[in-house]
């Protein structure tokens, strides 16, 4: 793994508008870097070779959390893992994607690396996707010839593949307001190799009509590492909609995301474990709502 | 491809260098300022033993560009001592044996103390939480967290 990673031409712009013109230019040959942890690692395994490395890490535009008094959190593209799980700007109720953030490698890897790149990259054991997608959040793509904004349960399109076209930026996540009596979680657990990747991560949000009652209003469920692509349990979502979550109810709940699952390696165990892990994050995220 | 001017602050050091596009901060450690200390492991991030501090925050010198350090303050493990004194996280390590082949230590060392700095009384949990981007083949670990707890127990007093 001592291998030099190819040459280069660096660009370090300090617009937004200044990058994105690069990207135009040099449309398939550049890389967007920001921390370098995926991008860097990627050069080294030789599965990229980019011939332009755009640096946005001087893009101003690109920084910066804020919360909207309509209660949509914003993350910018340069947010690293460890800046988002230290940020007093995040209210309560987002927590979960907190622990997402913590579950990403280790300290020197999270001090760098960003949550946007971890979407970009698109790993299947990625571990903030699976929460993003409970939280239904929304991505801002921008190019010269414009933007868009989509879902993130519309993003992902296979192992380390998405929609994103070679002259777009990620600029920013948009995370809607929770509804009443919501409550989130985000439950992983890893392989025991150097890189402690996720073998199963479940993020999950669940809303009631009340505390009182428990029947489920709405509840989204991603799941990450047990599919080519991180995933929405859809089945299991459609089946709590309305149901009082009690222990049986979350039981079937469990059984349904396990059989929704699609993982390919050690696939019986990746289901038994999406059971357990989406039985605990439902009971969990329930408890959270009642604080 | 034309080389690059930077300048940058390495262990209190202003330096300028020539960098390529492609070179990573571990080369220019090792190959151009003959900082040695810094080791090149697994060259993926995976191991920990290239561990420094950019700005006063703990990264990987094998997964950073050399241009982007261009007005940053490097700290390596040479950086610690203060003349022929070593760094008490340093004295530590030696005190409690938390080094047999030492290829790690540099970089758990640097780790060791980012936790010392963000949390001065850390519980084991916490400190094998933390330390978990440092791989050590040889110790054991038992070691290196003895070294560290007596660290923080030090300091307390």
């Amino acid at each position: 793994m001592l291998k030099r990673i190819n040459k280069f031409e660096y660009f370090a712009p300090s617009t937004l508008a200044e990058a994105i013109s690069l990207l135009a230019e040099y449309k398939g040959k550049a890389k967007l870097y920001a921390g370098g942890t995926d991008v860097l690692v990627q050069m080294k395994q030789r599965k990229i070779t980019p011939e332009y490395i755009i640096d946005i890490k001087n893009v101003p535009e690109l920084n910066g959390i804020t919360y909207s008094p309509e209660g949509e959190l914003r993350i910018g593209a340069l947010v690293t893992h460890r800046q988002f799980a230290i940020s007093k700007n995040v209210p309560e109720k987002f927590t979960m994607l907190k622990e997402a953030s913590l579950a990403v490698g280790s300290v020197q890897t999270r001090n760098r690396g960003t949550i946007v790149g971890n979407i970009c990259t698109s790993s299947p054991a990625a571990d903030t996707p699976p929460a993003l997608l409970a939280l239904d959040a929304g991505l801002k793509l921008v190019s010269s010839t414009g933007e868009r904004t989509v879902k993130i349960c519309d993003f992902f399109t296979g192992p380390f593949k998405n929609i994103l076209k070679d002259t777009e930026i990620l600029t920013e996540i948009l995370i809607p307001d929770l509804p009443e009596n919501s409550g989130g979680i985000y439950l992983w657990h890893s392989k025991i190799t150097e890189e402690d990747e996720t073998l199963v991560g479940v993020g999950v949000v669940v809303s009631v009509d009340n505390l009182q009652n428990k029947v489920c209003k709405q509840a989204r469920i991603g799941l990450g590492s047990v599919a080519p692509a991180p995933m929405r349990a859809v089945k299991t979502e459609d089946f709590l909609k309305g149901k009082i979550l009690d222990e049986d109810t979350i039981g079937q709940a469990a059984e349904i995301a396990a059989n929704e699952s699609l993982p390919r390696s050690r696939a019986e165990y990746r289901k038994e474990m999406v059971k357990v892990q989406t039985k605990r994050a439902l009971s969990q995220a329930l408890k959270r709502i009642e604080g | 491809m034309r080389k690059i001017p930077i300048k940058f602050t390495i262990n209190g050091q202003q330096k300028e260098a020539l960098v390529q596009s492609n070179e990573l901060l571990i080369n220019l450690l090792r190959d151009e300022l003959y900082l040695t200390g810094t080791k090149y492991g697994c060259g993926i991030g995976e191991c920990g033993a290239c561990t420094v501090f950019v700005d006063d925050e703990l990264v990987l010198a094998c997964l950073t560009l050399a241009v982007t350090v261009d007005g940053k303050e490097i700290t390596t493990i040479e950086g610690l001592a203060k003349g022929k004194e070593l760094h008490p996280m340093q004295v530590s390590f030696l005190k409690n044996a938390a080094v047999q082949c030492g290829f790690c230590t540099p970089g758990m060392i640097m780790t060791a103390i980012s936790l010392m700095k963000e949390n001065p009384d850390p519980s084991e949990e916490e400190i094998r939480e933390y330390m978990r981007g440092n791989i050590c083949r040889c110790t054991g670990y038992t070691q290196i967290i003895k070294a560290i707890k007596e660290y923080a127990h030090n300091m307390k007093a």
